[in-house]
């Protein structure tokens, strides 16, 4: 379903975010992680033709954006289009429907530095091994799809 | 009244008294001879024709109310009161009908009717004006938290973006100092309206995710932070306060108690007190007493005063304790 990212490259990440102060520090934290921050939306249009054009292993959106609460919408085309692992990370964790628009989770607003790093830092083994390297971080919930996935691999690895 | 009779075709009316003529204002002529549906009109029920019909079929007694028509097309209610004659065998030889007009209570009947429809009708559309005003009222309140999360998230990213670009130790210090604070009351707002109670908060989820940032921000692999927590709440109102106190006490001992090189263990404890909440924070280590008594103290007398809390300090063997009681109502 997701690709398997190489140990040897950095992981992509596309941030959709409306806040043009939020989207800068979160792209600090990006990078600081040790990700590579490719590109910035700040609408659900914007956001599909990015993840389009430059295929993020992973997009951090948020709920409200620009044209409206179309984060979610946004969320469920670029997993199905680009088969990139979406977080949600909005302050209307309890507005978003329950299989997460087919996100691997959410990140409650308004988050700590070091609850965004430790989640990036989750998810990047996630995403390169197919496999949790443990319960998620403080801060971050995923969605059950995910943890399902996740956990699984986990369980086969014994 | 009036006899009709079944014998005849059509069971027609063989008799009628004035009282009859005078009601329906036909003559007597213009009656006898005929079937009594002549009273019947366009308004008449056609179901109460139809049981009257079956009852008369059928040789039984009927009391129906009608709405019937005068000669000149006026209507009246008519309350018909039908009771078959019988002969000696039995045999059904007369109906006898008797009319009363019963208009006026018919319409006060209808008039009750249509002010209670009125009524309920009233009740409605102000059941549905008070939800749609309970709707519109969520939805600001809705609106309201998530501009207050993004707005903290907006302060939050400006001081970190800030602090990235501070060359000066003390400076860039001070200003995590801020951050650290600033996180702290947007957790409060992260946690508040998460549970039924939009009134009460529930400190030990929030000491949870307080406690575990700070250690990881402070990122002390040697330090061991030992979470005992018990349900306990204090009133929405000092929840904010009541933060930024557990901040400074807990990141105060994460940053004081052990200095670099020595590692140790840190318990953090909250439980329910009688009619207060007690927050404990216990080292091993050098506790409060490692650092001078700067702003963060400061900040905690003052709103240990304004949320009426106790706050002792004591020395725990090797280390130190602090605990804060906190009234579980405002005062």
């Amino acid at each position: 379903m997701t690709r398997r990212k190489p140990a040897d490259t950095p992981l992509d990440v596309l941030i959709v975010e409306d806040e043009v102060i939020l989207a800068e520090e979160l792209a600090w934290l990006v990078r600081e992680a040790g990700c590579r921050d490719i590109g910035r939306a700040m609408s659900s249009a914007e956001a599909v033709a990015l993840a389009r054009s430059l295929t993020p292993d992973l997009a951090l959106v948020d709920v409200h954006l620009r044209d409206g609460p179309t984060g979610i919408d946004a969320a469920r085309a670029i997993v199905e289009d680009c088969g990139a692992v979406v977080l949600f990370m909005t302050a209307n964790v309890r507005r978003l429907p329950q299989d997460l628009a087919g996100a691997c989770g959410v990140i409650g607003k308004p988050y700590s530095e070091t609850a965004v790093k430790t989640a990036l830092v989750y998810l990047e083994t996630c995403l390169r091994t197919g496999r949790a390297p443990g319960p998620p971080p403080l801060g971050l919930v995923l969605a059950p799809g995910f943890s399902d996935r996740w956990a699984a691999r986990l369980s086969d690895a014994g | 009244m009036v006899i009709t009779s079944p014998f005849q075709d059509d069971d027609p009316i063989v008799f009628a008294n004035d009282a009859f003529l005078a009601l329906t204002g036909y003559a007597e002529e213009e009656v006898v001879g005929r079937n009594c549906r002549f009273l019947q009109g366009p308004e008449t029920d056609a179901r109460a024709v139809e049981r009257l019909r079956r009852s008369l079929a059928a040789g039984d007694e009927l009391t129906v109310e009608l709405l019937n028509y005068r000669k000149d097309g006026t209507t009246f209610w008519n309350c018909l009161s039908v009771s078959p004659v019988q002969d000696d065998s039995g045999r059904v030889i007369y109906f006898f009908g008797s009319q009363r007009d019963v208009t006026a209570e018919k319409q006060s009947e209808i008039a009750l009717i249509q002010s209670s429809e009125g009524l309920r009708s009233d009740v409605a559309a102000r059941t549905a004006e008070l939800e749609a005003a309970l709707a519109q009222k969520t939805a600001l309140l809705h609106e309201i938290d998530h501009r207050v999360k993004n707005n903290l998230q907006l302060i939050s990213s400006l001081m970190l973006l800030q602090s990235r670009r501070i060359t000066d130790d003390k400076a860039r210090q001070a200003l995590k100092s801020m951050l650290e604070r600033v996180t702290a009351v947007a957790t409060v707002h992260r946690r508040l309206f998460q549970g039924d109670d939009s009134q009460r908060f529930d400190v030990a989820d929030f000491v949870r995710d307080l406690a575990g940032d700070l250690a990881l921000t402070a990122g002390r692999d040697d330090v061991l932070l030992d979470l005992d927590l018990q349900p306990a709440a204090i009133a929405a109102a000092s929840a904010a306060p009541f933060a930024l106190v557990a901040n400074e006490l807990i990141s105060n001992a994460l940053r004081h108690a052990y200095p670099a090189g020595r590692g140790g263990r840190i318990t953090v404890r909250v439980a329910p007190d009688g009619e207060a909440c007690l927050l404990s924070v216990t080292d091993a280590g050098l506790g409060l007493n490692g650092a001078a008594k700067g702003f963060g103290l400061t900040i905690v007398d003052l709103l240990c005063r304004q949320l009426h809390a106790e706050l002792t300090t004591e020395q725990a063997g090797p280390g130190h304790r602090a605990r804060v009681h906190v009234p579980a109502t405002v005062n």
